[in-house]
């Protein structure tokens, strides 16, 4: 599986200079405006926007300084809404204590900058009062002193959050006072601290994560709600927001953790006996697989399945592969005695499914390029059609189809294997979820291949007739294979995972669109919220925000296809969005 | 670098106030960096009329980093290592504050004597032992403070007495013997050098 890590890579660059143009027109209307997690991207120079957005909603509210406001978030990890149910559940001042904020702010500053002296309790020498400073909770020290401190505070790493220097005060420091006496002395500590500061924002928060890119693009994501999610960077890569590996669903984090390792340390058993050819089932030469679809033909005319080896009859055309069952692993009697073998095997044939949907993949990932040309040669021609918008959504339900295919079955392997969820399900049960499972996994499989299958012809050079009976196949199986995801999920979600009692497991939801990509965190949005009084108001704007639009009457269809499957984010299509992607003329069709 | 003059200051309070505290600060050897802390067991506990001394080092942080402290003393205490003498106090740890002292850093540890938490061992026999069979607890850590923190009375009262007629004030005398482990002959040799 070795090969397996660098091909992504692969994947991920040639999404980005490949498809650019392509997939812009399409993301635009996807995520503009509606649905989501609303992801955003935080840059090295937008971390100081993001901070305070939360920073504000906390002085606007509890009429603080910013430096308090930020050791209050500091100390609850950035959670706004935690925060504040502390402060409705125990009030304010337990609220300020807990975190080292001084409740009462001391009001007699200037005492001590007076022209007498003061003894400083740290180094007990007598110091001016202009070389003395006071902390919020009232403790005076001379500047040499706080100085030292800060420096072996800062040095520890513990720049979040250091305490004054007086025993049992539990004070959290004023940062500017640290900011300023440590640059004196020190100007490179004093910005590493500042660092430390921002960087609390994504290090100590649920939400915000560095982007896991190598070589690092300097990113963090941000999500709005639901850390089970998957997201793309504005660097281009795609990823597990919740385990930080590629995007993996429906496979949950852990099954994937496992099954990587699995295919590390199986690979060199299976390396040997899954080769890259098959043998043709009649006249038993090699075949090499050529194309995204997993039907192939010898030389000889022998048309066979990839997947199992088997031959599909002569006519190989989409529609023949319906009637395949071979997604389906029967479990061999004769091979029960022998337990350790039948594992293998088990390993290997979702193995051998896994990684031919994830090379179909691949391959499908290089036919964009091809597709292209074909569709700048129908552009070119002088003809009535004009939108070809159906030829790039068509492709892109392909791939995301055919990825959420190929992680169903890694899926599989752990759900209905004996090894994680033994005590969750009798054999019987198991026996049932599995069928229905393994009926929803094939249907979705077979129209995969059928929609590969179509981009396959030459339909370039077809008429305008052929193209618009091509045009509506390609339409409907979009249509199709999108709603057997969107069920194959939920099937997961809800019969599988959600019927879990021992563990749980949770997978990103299905998006119908594609993975989520996140946008750039602007100032604007910051410079509104800086307006923005009372903060509740602001909170309510930031999360229910999306634009709804209204239900056109009978699109029944179309408005369950724009919906994530997972239950509990329904609410937020519950008005009945309606998939931008699609063409007009299929939610009017309904 | 270690604040010095802080050191120096702090060993002249310390010992000022020895009369009243029973706790006393010397230098172990010409460095400032390296002291001798003396505590006197507690009364009512089996600590009682032990002398226990504390090995103090200070790390170039001091003040502002906590002193390393651990019994010289062999001492038989949940806390406290019985083999290593390494004390479990929070304010030597992570709750140290610039704002304390050796003195007050040594008052903490004589009331650990005192008040034992044996639900935070150092020593994990000691503290099976005080949970489980607290009369063997007691019998042991007082045999501890016969063996090791003893020097018997009566010579100790001697060798201060001598020292004292000599013409050396009785604090620095006794600080100074405890210092070199009680004995006479360097204790003298230090009091005619300082
Ligand atoms: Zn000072
Ligand atoms: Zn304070
Ligand atoms: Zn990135
Ligand atoms: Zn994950
Ligand atoms: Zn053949
Ligand atoms: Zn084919
Ligand atoms: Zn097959």
């Amino acid at each position: 599986m070795e090969d397996y890590g660098s091909s992504d890579e692969d994947i991920y660059s040639s999404d980005q200079d490949s498809l650019d143009g392509l997939e812009n027109d399409e993301s635009d209307s996807q995520w503009g405006s509606s649905t989501g997690n609303s992801c955003k991207v935080i840059t090295r120079e937008s971390l100081l926007v993001a901070q305070r957005e939360d920073l504000w909603r906390v002085t606007d509210l509890l009429s603080l300084r910013e430096h308090h406001a930020r050791t209050l978030l500091i100390h609850y990890r950035w959670d706004v809404e935690r925060l504040l149910a502390v402060l409705v559940e125990k009030g304010k001042n337990c609220l300020f204590a807990e975190a080292g904020v001084p409740v009462l702010e001391e009001v007699d500053v200037d005492s001590y900058v007076s022209s007498s002296t003061v003894t400083c309790d740290i180094c007990i020498e007598e110091v001016a009062g202009s070389e003395v400073t006071k902390m919020d909770c009232g403790h005076c020290f001379c500047n040499d002193c706080w100085t030292e401190h800060f420096i072996v505070k800062i040095k520890e790493g513990q720049s979040k959050r250091i305490r004054c220097m007086a025993h049992k005060c539990f004070a959290i420091c004023d940062e500017a006072v640290i900011r300023q006496l440590v640059s004196k002395r020190h100007p490179d500590l004093a910005e590493k601290f500042d660092r430390f500061l921002l960087e609390s924002y994504i290090e100590d928060n649920k939400m915000v994560k560095w982007c896991p890119s190598i070589p690092h693009c300097g990113n963090a994501i941000r999500v709005e709600r639901d850390e089970f999610c998957e997201v793309e960077c504005s660097c281009g890569l795609q990823f597990c927001f919740s385990c930080l590996s590629e995007a993996h669903s429906p496979c949950s984090c852990w099954m994937w953790e496992l099954w990587t390792k699995k295919c590390q340390d199986e690979s060199e058993t299976v390396n040997w006996i899954t080769v890259h050819t098959k043998p043709c089932p009649k006249c038993h030469k090699p075949v090499e697989k050529n194309g995204g679809c997993n039907l192939v033909s010898c030389i000889c005319g022998q048309a066979f399945c990839w997947l199992c080896g088997g031959a599909t009859g002569r006519d190989h055309t989409w529609s023949s592969i319906s009637g395949h069952s071979c997604g389906r692993y029967k479990e061999d009697q004769e091979k029960k005695s022998e337990r350790a073998k039948r594992d293998l095997y088990r390993y290997m044939h979702y193995h051998n499914r896994y990684k031919a949907h994830t090379d179909s993949f691949k391959q499908e990932s290089r036919l964009r390029e091809t597709i292209k040309e074909k569709v700048a040669n129908l552009e070119s021609k002088d003809s009535r059609l004009r939108d070809f918008s159906w030829v790039t959504n068509g492709l892109y339900r392909l791939f995301r189809s055919r990825r959420a295919l190929s992680f169903s079955y890694p899926f599989a392997f752990y759900i209905f294997g004996d090894d994680l969820f033994k005590d969750e399900m009798t054999n019987a049960e198991k026996e049932i979820k599995q069928h229905l499972f393994e009926v929803q996994q094939q249907q979705l499989e077979a129209n995969v291949e059928k929609l590969s299958k179509a981009f396959e012809e030459p339909f370039d050079d077809y008429e305008e007739t052929h193209i618009m009976e091509m045009r509506m196949q390609v339409l409907n199986l979009s249509v199709v294979t999108d709603t057997l995801c969107k069920k194959m999920y939920e099937c997961i979600e809800t019969d599988l995972l959600g019927a879990l009692q021992f563990s749980s497991h949770n997978i990103a939801p299905y998006q119908s669109k594609g993975i989520e990509r996140a946008t750039e965190l602007n100032g604007g949005r910051s410079a509104k919220a800086n307006n923005i009084i009372p903060c509740q108001k602001a909170h309510d704007q930031t999360n229910g925000g999306s634009i709804e639009f209204v239900q056109p009457s009978g699109c029944g269809t179309s408005d369950e296809i724009g919906c994530s499957s997972r239950k509990r984010t329904r609410k937020d299509s519950g008005g009945g969005f309606f998939d931008l992607n699609l063409p007009a003329e299929l939610i009017d069709r309904n | 670098m270690v604040d010095l003059a802080r050191v120096q200051k702090e060993l002249h309070e310390c010992n000022r106030d020895f009369q009243v505290s029973g706790i006393n600060v010397s230098l172990k050897g010409d460095s400032l960096t390296h002291l001798i802390g003396t505590i006197p067991g507690p009364t009512g506990t089996p600590y009682e009329g032990g002398t226990f001394n504390i090995d103090i080092t200070l790390t170039d942080g001091y003040p502002f980093e906590p002193p390393k402290m651990k019994f010289a003393t062999k001492v038989w205490h949940p806390n406290i290592s019985s083999q290593s003498g390494a004390i479990c106090l929070d304010i030597l740890k992570d709750q140290w504050s610039p704002a304390l002292t050796l003195k007050t850093a040594l008052l903490s540890i004589q009331a650990l004597l005192s008040a034992p938490e044996p639900d935070d061992p150092q020593d994990a026999v000691v503290a099976q032992q005080y949970l489980r069979d607290h009369q063997t607890f007691v019998g042991t850590a007082r045999y501890w403070t016969e063996t090791f923190a003893k020097t018997s009375t009566l010579a100790a009262d001697e060798k201060v007495h001598k020292l004292v007629e000599m013409g050396f004030p009785e604090a620095q005398v006794r600080s100074t013997l405890a210092a070199t482990g009680w004995d006479e002959n360097m204790a003298l040799e230090k009091l005619l050098s300082s």
